[in-house]
């Protein structure tokens, strides 16, 4: 029996590593999706291509999808712009393992985009833990990269994101489309006491997001007059989050905060807090909380959450992408649709300047520095970036939950 | 005090669900020796085939009388039962053909086994989690001031009288004599006339069956189902099996009721992050000092 029980660690340990391998294995072979967005069925002259890494199966497969349908259509619209001789393709790559993002396969993802030379710039990742590890591969191979959704302050600002250009410390080669965790956490705290909350019990998912989100939120929600009652963060893997939150009934606040996203378990604890007698709480969080009610259905009711960027089914300068989005999906647009569309035209654009008069094959360096000097009116409004990357007008959404589905609230537009 | 008692009664519900899905590692591994790391998954299976009976009754709410008691045994039995078929056929198909091979090759077996379960309930249901509907109203009683729910009192009682009902089995019945015989020596049970075959696959049927059960409960219980919820129950529950020692009926149960505990006290006290490490820390606690496990006698080796 002693044996066996040291046979049973290793088979555990076995198990875990074998895991990975083997899905990760499995995701590139299969959900390799080149898409092209020629109308004519053999690409034409020069192919360069768009990569495009997302999690597309999994718990985030249901923002996921939708976000790389934006980018795809965006790559679609772009084609008639680009130059003679050329086509645009975008290829995606799914970051998923065992149905959750992950870093390493983001990163083995990307490496593909770079040994591919008709890859000329990458759109992605969703998640800020992903884009953590892809930053610095992008970075040392020149590669353009822009993130739809990735909101982690430290990916652009501050000595982190020095960190992370370590190989080209003078290039910036990451832009995002959307603004930041700190400015969602701002907006969140100055909403939540504008509402008239004073109490707030704050939960994260111990993930980059998560974390950023869930400590600007704290800050600024106490700068504002609040009170944080306790901070505490989760546990991966489990589904029983009732004695967390048996701890939080005790505490008695008036808010419940989650710094993390519905897959890793903001849906759950959303839906665990009825059973233990919280469900009359409010309930907040940041864009993770998006798709709240898959999980939590009416009882996302009473839950509020920010887009951090402009609600593109209300912008005058979106309708005709949501239009256009419609009619090819034959669905409506997900929460960062838009902005992946406006990622992957930022993209585009930016390759089909460094194409430009001469009409030979840009360099990754001349693309990376069209991405910089971007001037663009997209969906979601005309975009350009500061030196780290940062758009230079943020634009967040505020939204609440009625019967089980997200309504509009307010648009904050935040000031620099 | 008040809040003692809650993390206690929460815990005892969360360990009923591990204590269940240990029962089926345990008599895996006392009858041929495999960490059946598929086993996590069948539960998983089993939460699934529950929700598509009740979809299939037409059940989306919370039951009441007859309905209640009529809709929730077929639910329950039918996701036992279809659980119990898919662990013999994963015996049959994955594991029976390598009963003679090196541990690590029926091993590694399982772990696949667990890959293509986890993707085939992927695309059955799709990759979010999905709602279980609430069944099971959940009238509580007040217990010295703290709320205990119907639903916790349906979880551990089931637990219980399954644990009850399969050591009965197990010391009662010529079936379950040939169990243990087979455990203590395959070849001597063979020459005995026991047709090792079957007693392996009537295993399989009970240790998936009792899974069905814990998927259809922790159904009822969370309301929500995923197909990766499999994957850190089962591991959690692997472990209540080895703590209890593995192996041993008895010690699953204790296993899991006391991980259910330890989790949720951890939780409480120390924070929800460190609750796995605080269960795991524990575990290899009693190892160092009890190989065989709380409750595991070391009779013979296997290894």
């Amino acid at each position: 029996m002693r044996i066996s029980a040291a046979v049973a660690i290793i088979a555990l340990s076995a198990c875990s590593g074998a895991n990975n391998a083997s899905t990760a294995k499995n995701t590139t072979t299969t959900t390799t999706t080149a898409v092209t967005a020629a109308p004519s069925p053999a690409p034409a002259g020069r192919v360069v291509k768009i990569g495009i890494d997302l999690p597309l199966s999994g718990g985030d497969a249901s923002v996921g999808i939708s976000t790389e349908q934006g980018a795809l259509l965006a790559i679609a619209q772009m084609q008639k712009s680009v130059p003679r001789g050329y086509t645009l393709q975008g290829e995606a790559l799914d970051d998923s393992v065992q149905g959750v993002h992950n870093p390493e396969q983001g990163v083995s993802n990307v490496r593909s985009f770079i040994s591919d030379s008709a890859v000329l710039a990458v759109v992605g990742p969703y998640n800020s833990n992903v884009a953590r590890a892809e930053i610095p591969v992008t970075n040392a191979a020149g590669m353009a990269q822009i993130g739809p959704s990735v909101v982690a302050d430290n990916l652009t600002i501050g000595p982190d994101a020095q960190q992370l250009r370590r190989a080209n410390p003078s290039l910036n080669t990451f832009f995002r489309v959307c603004t930041t965790d700190s400015r969602q956490g701002s907006a969140l705290a100055q909403f939540a006491r504008s509402l008239g909350f004073k109490h707030a019990y704050i939960i994260d998912d111990n993930e980059t997001y998560g974390l950023d989100l869930a400590d600007r939120f704290e800050k600024d929600f106490t700068a504002d007059g609040g009170t944080v009652l306790a901070r505490d963060h989760l546990a991966k893997n489990t589904q029983d989050f009732k004695s967390l939150l048996l701890k939080v009934l005790a505490a008695k606040p008036d808010i419940v905060f989650f710094g993390g996203v519905t897959s890793t378990g903001g849906g759950l604890i959303r839906k665990q807090m009825f059973s233990v007698g919280l469900g009359k709480t409010a309930y907040m969080g940041g864009d993770g909380l998006a798709d709240l009610a898959t999980v939590a259905a009416a009882q996302a009711d009473g839950s509020y959450y920010t887009l951090a960027a402009p609600d593109a089914t209300r912008l005058p300068s979106a309708q005709a992408f949501v239009k256009a989005y419609r009619a090819k999906y034959n669905s409506d647009i997900g929460p960062y649709s838009a902005n992946a569309y406006a990622a992957a035209q930022v993209a585009a654009d930016a390759i089909i300047r460094a194409i430009g008069k001469s009409g030979a094959v840009p360099s990754r360096a001349a693309v990376v520095a069209r991405v910089a000097s971007t001037k663009l009116d997209t969906p979601i409004g005309p975009i350009s970036f500061d030196k780290y990357g940062d758009v230079t007008n943020p634009v967040l959404s505020l939204y609440g939950f009625k019967n089980g589905q997200p309504y509009f609230i307010r648009q904050i537009q935040l000031k620099l | 005090m008040h809040e003692f008692l809650a993390q206690l009664i929460n815990g005892i519900s969360l360990g009923g669900i591990y204590a269940l899905i240990a029962l089926g590692y345990t008599m895996v591994y006392g009858i041929i020796g495999l960490i059946n790391f598929a086993h996590g998954d069948v539960y998983t299976l089993g939460s699934f085939f529950a929700l598509t009976i009740l979809t299939a009754l037409g059940v989306s709410g919370e039951l009441h009388g007859v309905a209640l008691v009529v809709d929730v045994a077929i639910a329950l039995i039918g996701a036992a039962l279809l659980c119990g078929i898919a662990g013999v056929l994963i015996e049959r198909l994955a594991y029976r053909r390598l009963r003679n091979a090196p541990r690590l090759a029926p091993l590694i077996t399982a772990i696949g086994v667990s890959f293509i379960l986890e993707n085939v309930m992927q695309i059955w249901k799709g990759p979010s989690p999905v709602p279980f509907p609430a069944v099971v109203p959940n009238p509580s009683v007040m217990i010295a001031g703290v709320a205990v729910g119907a639903q916790q009192m349906l979880v551990v009682g089931l637990a219980v009288v399954m644990m009850v009902a399969l050591q009965l089995f197990i010391h009662n019945t010529r079936l379950g004599r040939a169990m243990r015989a087979t455990a203590q020596d395959r070849d001597a049970a063979q020459l005995m006339g026991i047709n090792i075959n079957k007693t392996i696959m009537l295993t399989f049927l009970i240790g998936s069956a009792l899974a069905g059960v814990a998927g259809f409960v922790s159904g009822v219980y969370y309301q929500s189902t995923w197909f990766f919820n499999g994957f850190g129950a089962g591991l959690k529950a692997f472990t209540a099996a080895v703590l209890g020692g593995i192996g041993n009926i008895g010690g699953a149960m204790l296993g899991g009721f006391l991980i259910g505990i330890i989790e949720s006290f951890a939780t409480w006290k120390f924070g929800g992050q460190w609750s796995n490490v605080t269960v795991f820390a524990i575990l290899i606690l009693v190892l160092v000092f009890r190989p065989s496990g709380l409750l595991g006698e070391a009779v013979f080796d296997r290894a």
